[in-house]
């Protein structure tokens, strides 16, 4: 017997009602979607075509008009469906009133959790995302950075085994952003399932095992990351120290045997990493 | 990372309804509702200065005082749990969706009418320390204002020869109109009036667009219903007078979903110290328990199929 996939979406239709419209706005369109306990997928798109939708729909927070959800094999609109699963929503607010720690206390009560176990675990989330000076801080006084890992800490307080991210990094400066980025590498690593969703490419590419890109609603393309973007008649040689003389040997070599020398240049870094180095000295 | 620990939960679990409930009650706390307690005291102090009109001779200024006391504070109660149980209701639900911290709570094992409940029973918490306290103060002013009146008229009683018996009967007088067990069934009724109200709020905010209308409504059912039984012995006369058959039966339907506060109004009588007898308190929870299970439960049928 085969383990049931962390994430079944099975042509997934939503079709909003608007009162200006006498058609009915489509907002996902025949989506498809499968992720394998362990992975990280990321689905990319534009601004509304159709991401946070489909991600409601996978919490059952809104009903499909046809085509059907499940977690772990679990019905989405029934509610042990969402045992299993922690979801970090757009832009999220906690209760201001809370201070961190009360916030995770809150949603770990929700999830069944007391005592020893509700402690130790709050204590083990603020570490892990580097809270723990913050935890007796209002909700109120927080910056957007330290919101979205609050927010990343609560999705994960009653140890899901999969992880639904909308945008989490939208509005999070590139410090904050990275430490994101870390933490959902952390989690890839514990082998909990990441199902994340952006419009940030370039986060997406460096975090996600598999990518697919939906567009009006549609998913026009979903692979492996590194099938999706590798170039398939071109090959990469990075050399360190390389001579002039080197490379037009390496030029007439490639010549002879009837290979295009297309480039050669010194690699760039990102303008994000050169801020990361400049500001915290991260050479990553 | 081992799974999650929780068993799958049933509806209805009384921890996590309880962890809601607690939290919305803090929330409320957080919005300086208790405020409204430093108002009621100043009213309660002013009801000691303010005499009801009363045609009876100078041995019923002592009970006058104490009715005046009662009226006010019973008064104020009454405005206060009812216009708390409507906004606080009101306010909390939309909150919610509006900051987006309904999703983080639905994304997890918690079923929505359990989420529902909690929220309510939160603004119900609130109401019920709110009118204990508020009792408290009451009933504390009353004992000591009801001394004094006892002590003052038996002593310009014995002054003016009245004899033991008559005493004895002024003494009784003045004693049902302070501190009683009928009061604080008044104080009850006026807490069970807010539970309905607080559900109708809960009922109506499950599917209107704005917290205003929520509470322009709310208000409008509550005045509905302080007529609604004068409407529906007309309806039923009608029907009797064989003028419409369908009349009684749509008095039964109205009855049956729109309750009739005019029950609640044994609080006037207690105010003038006649004694409410217990059956009539276990009606009024009965009602209250009634409406409270179908207001929730109709809120539930809603807010099941509304998507965010």
């Amino acid at each position: 017997m085969t383990a049931a996939p962390a994430v079944e979406i099975r042509h997934l239709v939503k079709e909003f009602r608007t009162s200006f419209r006498r058609e009915p706005l489509r907002a996902v369109d025949d989506v498809s979607i499968t992720i394998q306990p362990g992975e990280i997928y990321g689905l990319i798109g534009p601004n509304g075509s159709g991401k946070s939708t489909t991600m409601k729909a996978l919490l059952g927070l809104i009903a499909p008009t046809s085509g059907h959800c499940a977690i772990f094999g679990k019905d989405s609109l029934k509610v042990d469906s969402r045992d299993d699963v922690g979801f970090l929503p757009e832009n999220p607010y906690f209760y201001k009133h809370l201070t961190g720690a009360e916030t995770l206390r809150f949603y770990g009560k929700l999830c069944g959790l007391s005592g020893k176990t509700l402690r130790d675990r709050v204590d083990e989330l603020l570490a892990l995302v580097d809270l723990e000076a913050a935890r007796d801080r209002r909700i109120g006084g927080y910056s957007k950075g330290m919101l979205q890992r609050i927010g990343l800490a609560q999705a994960l307080v009653q140890e899901p085994r999969l992880v639904i991210l909308d945008e989490p990094t939208a509005g999070v400066d590139p410090i904050g952003s990275r430490q994101i980025r870390d933490l959902i590498l952390k989690l890839g690593e514990r082998g909990i399932t990441v199902f994340l969703c952006s419009h940030l490419l370039e986060q997406v590419q460096e975090v996600c095992d598999r990518v697919g890109i939906i567009f009006h609603g549609k998913l026009v393309k979903e692979g492996s990351l590194e099938d999706l973007i590798a170039i398939e008649d071109q090959t990469e040689i990075i050399l360190r120290d390389a001579s002039a003389e080197l490379l037009a040997e390496i030029e007439m070599l490639a010549a002879r045997h009837g290979a295009r020398w297309l480039r050669a240049g010194k690699p760039r870094t990102t303008l994000e990493r050169l801020f990361l180095r400049e500001t915290l000295g991260d050479d990553r | 990372m081992t799974a999650a620990p929780s068993k799958r939960p049933p509806f209805l679990r009384a921890r996590r309804i309880g962890e809601i409930a607690l939290h919305a009650f803090t929330q409320l706390v957080r919005m300086k509702v208790f405020y409204f307690l430093v108002v009621f005291a100043a009213i309660l102090l002013a009801s000691n200065l303010i005499e009801l009109p009363q045609h009876a001779g100078p041995e019923s200024v002592g009970a006058g005082i104490l009715r005046s006391i009662k009226s006010w504070s019973l008064g104020t109660m009454t405005l206060f749990s009812v216009v708390l149980g409507i906004t606080a209701t009101a306010l909390l639900l939309p909150k919610d969706v509006e900051d987006r911290t309904l999703y983080t709570i639905l994304a997890k094992p918690v079923p929505r009418l359990d989420y529902l409940t909690g929220k309510l029973l939160g603004v119900l918490l609130l109401i019920f320390l709110s009118l204990a306290l508020m009792d408290g103060l009451m009933t504390a002013t009353l004992q000591w204002r009801t001394t004094m009146a006892l002590d003052q008229q038996t002593q310009a009683a014995l002054a003016q020869g009245w004899p033991k018996e008559e005493i004895e009967v002024l003494r009784v007088e003045i004693l049902a109109q302070g501190p009683t067990w009928s009061l604080q069934g008044a104080v009850l009724a006026v807490f069970l009036r807010a539970v309905v109200m607080a559900a109708i709020a809960l009922l109506l905010s499950t599917f209107s667009t704005s917290t205003l209308f929520t509470v322009i409504v709310s208000f409008l059912i509550y005045f509905i219903g302080h007529f609604q039984a004068d409407a529906l012995e007309f309806a039923r006369q009608a029907g009797e007078a064989g003028q419409s058959t369908a009349a009684r039966t749509f008095a039964g339907a109205i009855g049956l979903i729109l309750p009739n506060f005019q029950l609640f109004n044994v609080i006037d009588a207690v105010i003038q110290g006649t004694p409410m007898q217990p059956a009539l308190l276990g009606k009024l929870a009965a009602i209250s328990g009634y409406y409270f299970i179908l207001y929730l439960f109709s809120s539930w049928f809603i807010f099941a199929k509304k998507e965010f």
